[in-house]
């Protein structure tokens, strides 16, 4: 297990250094500069302006820096807010998305496993076209619209909630619900099918046969079967939404990392791209390599460490 | 087996119990973060009463949206409208711009101009204060501005000090910071020698680059500005909080000269992006103004809590006139007259905003008192039978058949699509020319319009300084701003006398002068104005919003 552990490391490593020189290429060889504005500006002002953020030096220099900007994790300034450096602004915004990822995807998984459940429970009942017409529903429309509908009901016409901002637990209940509709009717169809597909199989028959108690038979022995292809589109919804949600947040007018990822580019912000680049793929490597490990716990047919495996 | 089994659901259960405490952690941390916020937040409640019943407590509290984080509250560095709009609130210059829009004293209680127009003497107010305590001194001054010219500090603004004497060689490189000829004479005079007489000096000084920055904090610690807590401002508010991203919080500044005038305890700048959101917020009553959505601006424009303000600043497009077909300025003139602003203004932008038939703003005041835009009158205008005689006049010039492929380009958004398709079925209905449009992301899109890749290309101006010639000089020969490959020796000559006569009313022939031959070369066609639309809540007034530039809440009030 320890060789396992220490061979995926070292590949994490690797893959985190061709996606950060990629990212490179990528980032140099779209035309354009931080600094172009619909504002007044002259020569001098934007030849200091790439003295003084090391652009005007060559390529291979500027790649060398980047590297041990990611080396040593001092990323430096933002271009765009010259004040704050890139530590400073996902150290302050990374918090804030986890948290509300976080109740995010616990929300999304407790009641979409619960809906799917129900669903394959009543089987072409009532209930399963109620359950499953909820999930195509939160499949099919869109975050943003969902979060300006939230808004102006329960918001502005009800007034229950505060309408942006964050600064108190009742700020968070309609960007969750927003954010949570959409995985939440994911793994609600997903849970559903695996379900079905497992309560046919013999060994559910057998328990069943053997006068087990029901509910134990679902939540022990079905249930956990069931739960293999959602532990799978866990990692990428994990690093997903706990990176944050551009859209979301900006119409939330939350502090979250979401929008760093779209505004760096936007706005050629290159330390904040390397930063953000480097911050979400570590996370998802990371995320990925526990998805992994979870399999082997779920599954004991599943060796994490197949080609040592006894 | 059956014992693996129980160890695996064991091992589940503590995994999504981990999870939850993680999530409880994360949970518990803003709340620990939030200690100080609980009063802010009883500030909500008690203003929401307030509101309620009017009368509870008095303190005035503006509630205002800044959209974004402010770029940099270093005033050298924060050269954009969300950095300018609180600093314009927490800072003052040697001139503040008043009521009228026009500047007039501010930390400098007077001023004499020697007889060529060279030397300015500042008399600084023996009552300005730093929020600190410290008073406001010449050295201050002369500090910020040799801070803000200096090549290393890379400022967006240096460029605006090149008025003065000695501040280009500093900025380029070639002089030093002792060429910079800014000197403080005594604590409270300050003197300054410009490069040329320029008449419009003292509007250019209500620009925040030109804010003093009290040079005992900044030496100790050059951080000062990213901070309420090491803020130190000399305007009629000061930083009480800044909670990066989410908020910041101003108070009145006590230390402030004119401290009788502030009406306003207390202002919440909030930074939400969304158009949608800050409206909505304003609905709620969580917001004090808010600008228009576009959707909503059919149903609003007309109401009674809108204001609809001047903006310096133009929507324009312009022609590359290195390339076929308009190197030919008839054709050029063809485009131009074809286009029906009053349409483009109405029915595509909307918002109250006025078609543009000339290129200068309307709200520049001359020496006579006469509006620039008044006086220079209609330099263009929407004649499709007159584009016609253009067209066929340039095309026989040429020897065209037809016109080679023209295509319009335009950097994505919404509201620059609207436009750009308008403009194309005119082009088709008043010349019978198809042009293909093309839409880049902003920044491709700038690059290729600097490196005149493109053949008509949307552009917009906002001005920086409250002058004509502030439009009319981007378009001198090699100009940064240029974009057109324009040339002109008799243009660059108008704009250079336009800078620095010293008869003001001479000064203002040659901007008009200046004006009319670009509307005569044609090498950009204006479309429209740019205006300030706001949404102000009932009780809310006072609030200076000024043609160029930043709002000003020293007179704003709140019932």
């Amino acid at each position: 297990m320890l060789r396992y552990i220490l061979k995926r490391l070292l590949i994490m490593v690797i893959t985190l250094w061709i996606i950060v020189t990629l990212t490179f290429v990528l980032m140099v060889s779209i035309p354009g500069s931080p600094f172009n504005s619909d504002q007044t500006s002259n020569e001098t002002v934007q030849e200091n302006l790439e003295r003084h953020y090391n652009l005007d030096k060559p390529y291979h220099i500027q790649y060398l820096l980047y590297l041990k900007s990611i080396a040593t994790l001092e990323f430096g300034p933002s271009i765009k807010q010259p004040n704050q450096t890139v530590n400073d602004l996902l150290g302050r915004s990374f918090p804030i998305s986890f948290e509300l990822g976080m109740v995010t995807i616990i929300v999304a998984v407790i009641s979409g496993i619960l809906l799917g459940i129900i669903a394959a429970l009543r089987h072409n009942g009532i209930v399963d076209y109620l359950a499953m017409g909820v999930a195509v529903l939160g499949i099919s429309i869109p975050n943003f619209i969902l979060a300006t509908l939230l808004i102006q009901q329960l918001a502005v016409n009800a007034e229950w909630f505060p309408v942006a901002t964050w600064s108190s637990p009742a700020h968070m209940v309609l960007p969750v619900l927003a954010l949570a509709t959409g995985p939440m009717a994911i793994i609600a169809r997903l849970t559903r099918s695996t379900m079905l597909e497992v309560l046919t199989q013999d060994y559910i028959k057998m328990a069943r046969a053997k006068g087990l108690n029901p509910w134990k038979i679902i939540f022990k022995h079905a249930l956990r079967n069931a739960l293999m292809p959602v532990v799978t589109i866990m990692g990428t919804l994990l690093a997903g939404i706990l990176t944050g949600t551009f859209v979301i947040e900006q119409i939330f007018a939350i502090p979250g990392m979401g929008k760093y990822f779209v505004e760096s580019i936007n706005h050629r912000d290159y330390p904040v791209i390397m930063g953000t680049t480097v911050f979400y793929s570590s996370f998802l490597i990371i995320m990925l390599f526990l998805v992994d490990i979870a399999y082997g716990i779920l599954d004991p047919r599943i060796k994490v460490n197949k080609k040592e495996g006894e | 087996m059956k014992k693996f089994l129980v160890f695996l659901m064991a091992m589940l259960t503590a995994l999504v119990l981990a999870a939850c405490t993680t999530s409880e952690n994360a949970g518990e941390e803003p709340e620990d973060d939030a200690e100080p916020d609980t009063t802010e937040q009883d500030d909500t409640a008690n203003e929401e009463e307030n509101n309620a019943t009017d009368q509870e407590t008095e303190e005035k509290v503006l509630r205002l949206n800044n959209g974004i984080e402010p770029t940099s509250l270093d005033p050298s560095i924060g050269f954009d409208a969300v950095s300018w709009d609180p600093l314009n609130n927490l800072m003052e210059g040697l001139t503040r711009l008043d009521q009228d829009s026009r500047a007039a004293a501010g930390v400098a209680e007077d001023w004499d101009i020697s007889e060529d127009g060279l030397t300015y003497t500042f008399h600084l107010r023996e009552d300005a204060n730093w929020s600190n305590g410290d008073p406001v001194v010449a050295e201050d001054f002369v500090y910020a501005w040799k801070y803000m010219l200096d090549p290393e500090t890379a400022s967006s603004a240096a460029f605006l000090g090149y008025f003065i004497e000695g501040a280009e060689a500093f900025n380029n490189g070639d002089g030093t910071a002792d060429d910079v000829n800014v000197t403080a004479i005594d604590d409270k005079t300050l003197e300054v020698v410009l490069e040329a007489p320029t008449g419009f000096f003292l509007d250019l000084l209500t620009n925040p680059a030109f804010f003093p920055i009290n040079h005992q904090v900044a030496q100790e610690n050059p951080d000062w500005h990213t901070e309420a807590n090491t803020f130190v401002g000399n305007g009629p508010f000061q930083l009480e909080s800044w909670e990066h991203d989410v908020e910041m919080v101003f108070t009145k500044n006590e230390h402030y000269w004119d401290a009788g005038v502030v009406n306003l305890e207390k202002i919440h700048f909030a930074m939400v992006n969304d158009t949608n959101t800050q409206y909505q917020m304003f609905e709620s009553g969580e917001l004090d103004t808010a600008s228009i959505p576009p959707e909503l601006s059919d149903q609003l424009i007309d109401g009674d809590n809108v204001y609809i303000g001047d903006y310096g600043g133009l929507e324009f497009y312009r022609f590359n006139i290195t390339e076929e077909p308009f190197h030919n300025k008839n054709i050029r003139k063809a485009f131009a007259y074809a286009v029906n602003r009053a349409d483009i203004a109405e029915y595509v932008v909307k918002n109250g905003v006025e078609p543009a038939y000339g290129f200068v703003s309307p709200g520049f005041t001359g020496p006579t008192g006469t509006d620039f835009r008044a006086e220079n009158g209609d330099l263009v205008s929407f004649d499709p039978a007159l584009a016609q005689d253009y067209l066929e006049q340039g095309m026989a010039e040429e020897g065209y058949d037809e016109l080679p492929e023209i295509v319009l380009s335009y950097n994505t958004s919404d509201a620059n699509k609207a436009v750009a398709e308008a403009l194309q079925s005119m082009f088709n209905e008043h010349l019978g020319v198809e042009v293909t449009l093309e839409n880049q992301e902003w920044n491709v899109f700038a690059e290729a319009q600097q490196n005149l890749e493109l053949q008509l290309s949307r552009s917009s101006f906002i001005n920086d300084y409250s002058d004509p010639v502030n439009f009319l000089e981007s378009f001198v020969t090699d100009s940064y701003m240029n974009r057109t490959g324009f040339s002109s020796d008799a243009y660059d000559e108008l704009i250079a006398k336009g800078k620095s006569e010293t008869d003001e009313e001479q000064r203002w022939e040659y901007l008009y002068e200046a004006e009319k031959m670009l509307a005569d070369e044609m090498i950009a066609m204006p479309i429209r104005y740019y205006n300030t639309v706001v949404l102000e809540a009932d009780g809310v007034s006072g609030i200076l919003r000024h043609p160029v530039g930043y709002f000003d809440l020293k007179y704003a009030d709140k019932k």
